[in-house]
C-alpha cells in the first residue's frame, strides 16, 4: 500500500502535473467562490482539455478542480453570507456573524484549517479502507434511504431558529417546491399548469442562490441608508491559538465522520453533509444558543464536513465504479474517456492511476489550504469595496450561474422568484434553511418511498423491519423524544420558579 | 424610510417580472423561426451547440463527446456540449426543438425520444426533427445477473418466472428503453416480472451488487468490468448476432427468444434547418464513422460505429416507433 502510494507520488511529482494541480485548485477556488458556478461546471468545462493528456495528468487536474471547487465556497459564505456552493450553506450561519464582529480573519483561519483537515482525513480513509466502505454503501437500498431522509428531516427542528412551527412550515414549502415538475419514477408532470418550462421543475442552484444571495442583496440594499457596514480591515486579527484549535477536536472529528459517511452514500453529498454536521454540532453543544451568533464551532462543523464528503464520494467511485454525486459522475466520465474502465477492477488493473489520483488529491489539498491562507487578506479586502459596486456584480454572477446550470433562461426567472420569496421569508422571520433542506430531501423521500413500495410489492413492513432502516427510524424517534422531553422539563421548571 | 422600502420592493418585483417575461419570451422567440443562415454554403462559421438531454458521464454523453471530438476536426469548428439532464430528457429535446433552425443547435439522443411521446409525456417525436443521421449503435443490450444467481440461461429464467409469476425482481427506470425491453420480453415469453424502478445505469449496478434485485437489463459496455471481476454474469443480448467484443455472451435469439432491440443514437436539427446545412453535418458524420481511430475508440466502449444516413435513420425509427407503440407501455 505504502509502496503503491509512493509510486503514485513519483508519477505526479513532475513539474507539468504539479502545475496542472495548482491550476486546477486555483480555478476550482474561483468557481467555488462565485455563487452559481460550481465544481461540477469547472470539471465539465475542463474535461475536454484533458483529452490530450495521459490519464494521470488529466485526472490530477480534475482532482485539483474538485478540491478547489468545494473549498472556494467558504470565501463568499464568510464575507458576504452567500453560499458559493450548496456545500457551504452552513458556513454562512456563523462565518458571516463572525465577519460582522470583525473576526473575519479568525473565521477564515478556522474554516481553512478544518477544510484542510477534513479533506485530509477523508482522503486517508479513501486510501486505507475504500473497498470495505464501498461494500457498506451497497447495503443501502430504498428502505434505508427513506429512513435516513426521515432522520435528516427532523434536523429542521435544530435549524429552525426561534419558532419550530415556522421552521416546519418552511420545510414543507421546500418539499412543495420540489414537487413541481416531472414526478419521480413515472415522469408525470405535476403542478406545471401547462407551462412546459416547468416540466423540469426547479433546479437546486437557482433556488439556493435565490434564497440566500438575492434575498440578502435585497435586504442589504434596503438597509443601505440605515447603517453603513464598517469593518476596520487593518485591525482584523487572524490569530487563532493552538488551544482554540484543540478545543474543536471532537467537533471536527464528528463533523468529518458525518461528512465521510454522507459522502459515501450515492445520491446525498456535501450539500446535505454540512447541514447535518452543523445541526449535530449544535445539538451536542452545551451552549446551542450561541450557534448562529458567530461561534467558530459552526464554521468548523460545516467546513470540515463538506471537505470530508469529497473523500467519501470518491469511495464508491474508486472501489465500485459508482458515482456518488454529479461531480463524481463527471469524474467517472473522465476515467472512461481516458480508456479506464471504472468498476471493481479499477484498483487492480490501473492501480498506478488510482494511486496517482490519491497522490494528486493529497497535493491538491495542501495547495488549497496554501492558496486560501495566502489569499485570505486579499479576500477580506472585498469588504472594503463599496456595496453599491459589489452587490450588482454579485447579482450579475448569480444570474450567469443560474443560466449556466442548464443554459435555460427559465432558471434565471426562478432565481429572482426565490430571491423575492427569501426576502419576504426573512421579513416575516421564517428560517430559510429548512426550506432548502426540504427542497433537497423531499424528492429523495418520495422517490425512495415509491421505489421501496415497488420492491416490496406494496408492503410497508420492510421500512420498519430492515435492520439499517429500523435503526435510523429508532434514532429519529429517540432524538425527537429527547427534544420533547427536554422542552417539557424546561417549561415545568419555569412554572415552578 | 418606509418609502425607501417600498421603492426597493417595487424595484425587486419589477426585476422579477421582467425576468419572468424574459423566461416566457424565450419560447416565443423560438417559434419565430427565420429561414436560417443565408450563407448556408459556408456553414459552419461559429461554434455548434450539441444538446445532450442526459447527465454528464453517462453513455449518451460519452458517445456524443467522442463523436464531437472527431466532428470538430471534420467541420473545423468548436463543438459545445450542453448537458440538459432533466425531466427524462424531454427538457433538452424541447430546447433543441425551440431553437433557431440555423444549424448551430443540434440534438444528440436516443430511443427515449420515441418513448416519451408514446408514454404521452410530450407531444413531439423524432419526426419533428430534421434528422441528420446516426453514428453509433449499442447492440449489447443484455440481461445481467449477479454471479450468485441461480439463473444460468434465459431458459432457467423463463421456467422459473412462469412457475412464479411476479416473483422475479427486475430493475428498470420506468419509461426508459430498458423498461420497454422488459415489456417486450414478457410479451414474447408469456412471463410476468416484478418490475421495479431503481434509477439510472449506475443505480442498477448498485442494486445488483447489493443483492436487492434479481436481474438488471443494461448495456454490456457499462457492466463489462463487473463481468470480468466475476461479480456479474450476462444471460444474453438482444441483438442479431453475438458481439465481437463479447463472443461468449449468447443472443436471445439463440436461446429461443425472438427479440432484437438495439439502442441507437441519432442527431437531429430543429425542423426547418436548411437542407445544405444538414447535409454538411451528415457528411461529416459519415467521415467520422469511417475513421479507424474513431472506430477503435468506440469499440473500447463496446458499442458499434454504424453510419446511417437521414433516410435510413428515419426508416429505422419509424419501424421501432411502431414496435414500441404495440408494446403499449402505459
Amino acid at each position: 500500500m505504502i509502496e503503491m502510494l509512493l509510486a503514485g507520488f513519483t508519477s505526479v511529482m513532475t513539474i507539468k502535473i504539479i502545475l496542472l494541480i495548482v491550476m486546477g485548485v486555483a480555478l476550482g477556488l474561483v468557481f467555488g467562490s462565485i455563487p452559481g458556478l460550481t465544481a461540477t461546471m469547472a470539471i465539465a468545462i475542463c474535461l475536454p482539455i484533458t483529452y490530450g493528456m495521459d490519464p494521470i495528468a488529466g485526472m490530477s487536474l480534475l482532482m485539483g478542480l474538485y478540491i478547489g471547487g468545494v473549498s472556494g465556497g467558504l470565501i463568499p459564505a464568510i464575507l458576504l453570507k452567500l453560499p458559493g456552493t450548496p456545500s457551504s450553506i452552513a458556513t454562512t450561519f456563523d462565518g458571516y456573524p463572525m465577519a460582522q464582529k470583525g473576526e473575519a480573519g479568525k473565521a477564515f483561519s478556522f474554516a481553512i484549517v478544518s477544510s484542510f483537515l477534513g479533506g485530509l482525513l477523508s482522503i486517508i480513509v479513501l486510501i486505507m479502507i475504500a473497498p470495505p466502505l464501498g461494500k457498506i454503501a451497497l447495503q443501502f437500498g430504498p428502505f434505508e434511504y427513506f429512513a435516513i431522509v426521515i432522520f435528516s428531516l427532523t434536523l429542521i427542528a435544530s435549524l429552525s431558529g426561534d419558532s419550530l412551527p415556522k421552521g416546519v412550515m418552511a420545510g414543507l414549502i421546500g418539499i412543495g417546491f420540489a414537487m413541481v415538475g416531472s414526478a419521480p419514477i413515472d415522469a408525470f408532470p405535476r403542478f406545471t399548469f401547462g407551462f412546459s418550462s416547468l416540466d423540469a421543475g426547479f433546479d437546486l442552484l437557482p433556488v439556493l442562490i435565490g434564497l440566500f444571495a438575492i434575498s440578502e442583496i435585497l435586504l442589504v440594499a434596503e438597509k443601505k441608508y440605515k447603517n453603513k457596514l464598517k469593518v476596520d480591515i487593518k485591525n482584523i486579527s487572524y490569530k487563532v491559538t493552538i488551544k482554540e484549535y484543540l478545543d474543536q477536536k471532537w467537533n471536527f472529528l464528528r463533523s468529518s465522520v458525518i461528512g465521510v459517511g454522507i459522502g459515501i452514500l450515492p445520491g446525498i453529498g456535501g450539500g446535505t453533509a454540512n447541514l447535518i454536521a452543523y445541526a449535530a454540532a449544535k445539538n451536542a453543544s452545551k451552549t446551542p444558543e450561541k450557534y448562529g451568533e458567530g461561534i467558530p464551532n459552526g464554521v468548523v462543523a460545516s467546513e470540515s464536513s463538506n471537505n470530508a464528503a469529497i473523500g467519501g464520494a470518491l469511495v464508491p467511485l474508486v472501489s465500485l465504479g459508482i458515482p456518488g454525486d454529479t461531480v463524481t459522475a463527471m469524474l467517472l466520465g473522465g476515467l472512461i474517456l481516458h480508456g479506464l474502465q471504472p468498476g471493481p477492477l479499477l484498483m487492480q488493473n490501473h492501480g498506478d492511476v488510482v494511486f496517482g489520483i490519491f497522490a494528486a488529491l493529497l497535493i491538491a489539498n495542501i495547495f488549497m489550504a496554501l492558496f486560501l491562507f495566502i489569499g485570505m487578506k486579499g479576500f477580506i479586502r472585498l469588504l472594503s469595496i463599496p456595496q453599491n459596486i459589489l452587490l450588482p456584480i454579485i447579482i450579475t454572477l448569480c444570474v450567469v450561474g443560474a443560466y449556466g446550470v442548464n443554459s435555460r433562461l427559465f432558471d434565471v426567472g426562478a432565481l429572482l422568484f426565490f430571491g423575492v420569496l427569501g426576502y419576504f421569508m426573512v421579513k416575516f422571520k421564517y428560517p430559510l434553511t429548512p426550506l432548502v433542506l426540504g427542497f433537497i430531501l423531499g424528492p429523495l423521500l418520495e422517490t425512495n418511498l415509491r421505489r421501496g413500495l415497488m420492491l416490496s410489492q406494496g408492503d410497508f413492513m420492510p421500512f420498519l423491519t430492515e435492520p439499517i432502516a429500523a435503526f435510523f427510524l429508532l434514532v429519529t424517534v429517540a432524538s425527537l423524544g429527547l427534544k420533547f422531553y427536554s422542552g417539557w422539563k424546561k417549561k415545568r421548571r419555569l412554572k415552578v420558579y | 424610510m418606509k418609502k425607501m422600502i417600498k421603492k426597493v420592493l417595487f424595484g425587486a418585483l419589477l426585476v422579477g417580472a421582467v425576468a419572468v417575461m424574459g423566461a416566457c419570451s424565450e419560447t416565443v422567440e423560438g417559434t419565430e423561426k427565420d429561414s436560417g443562415g443565408k450563407d448556408s454554403s459556408s456553414y459552419p462559421t461559429k461554434p455548434i451547440e450539441i444538446v445532450v438531454p442526459a447527465g454528464a458521464g453517462g453513455d449518451t454523453d460519452l458517445n456524443t463527446r467522442t463523436m464531437a471530438k472527431y466532428l470538430e476536426k471534420e467541420l473545423g469548428t468548436t463543438m459545445i456540449i450542453t448537458n440538459v439532464n432533466a425531466a427524462g430528457g424531454t427538457t433538452g429535446t424541447k430546447k433543441v426543438l425551440d431553437s433557431k433552425p440555423d444549424g448551430y443547435t443540434v440534438l444528440s439522443y436516443h430511443n427515449s425520444t420515441l418513448i416519451s411521446k408514446i408514454l404521452g409525456l410530450v407531444d413531439y417525436t423524432y419526426s419533428d426533427f430534421d434528422v441528420a443521421g446516426m453514428g453509433v449503435m449499442d447492440k449489447g443490450n443484455a440481461f445481467v445477473v449477479n454471479n450468485k444467481s441461480e439463473f444460468k440461461s434465459l431458459d432457467d429464467l423463463i421456467a422459473f418466472a412462469k412457475e412464479n409469476p411476479e416473483k422475479v425482481t427486475v430493475a428498470t427506470e420506468v419509461g426508459s428503453f430498458t423498461h420497454l425491453q422488459l415489456l417486450a420480453f414478457e410479451a414474447a415469453t408469456g412471463t410476468k416480472f416484478n418490475i421495479v424502478d431503481v434509477g439510472g445505469a449506475s443505480d442498477k449496478i448498485t442494486a445488483l451488487l447489493g443483492g436487492r434485485i434479481d436481474i438488471i437489463p443494461t448495456q454490456l459496455g457499462l457492466v463489462n468490468s463487473y463481468v470480468e471481476s466475476g461479480d456479474f454474469r450476462a444471460l444474453g443480448i438482444m441483438s442479431d448476432e453475438r458481439l465481437k467484443a463479447a463472443p461468449d455472451v449468447p443472443t436471445f435469439k439463440e436461446q429461443g427468444v425472438d427479440l432484437v432491440m438495439d439502442k441507437f443514437f441519432f442527431w437531429g436539427f430543429p425542423k426547418g434547418t436548411p437542407e445544405e446545412i444538414v447535409d454538411t453535418f451528415t457528411k461529416a458524420l459519415e467521415k467520422v464513422v469511417a475513421n479507424e481511430e474513431y472506430q477503435k475508440e468506440m469499440e473500447g466502449f463496446m458499442v458499434e460505429p454504424v453510419y446511417l444516413n437521414p433516410a435510413e435513420a428515419n426508416e429505422l425509427m419509424e419501424k421501432e416507433d411502431k414496435f414500441y407503440t404495440e408494446l403499449n407501455p402505459q
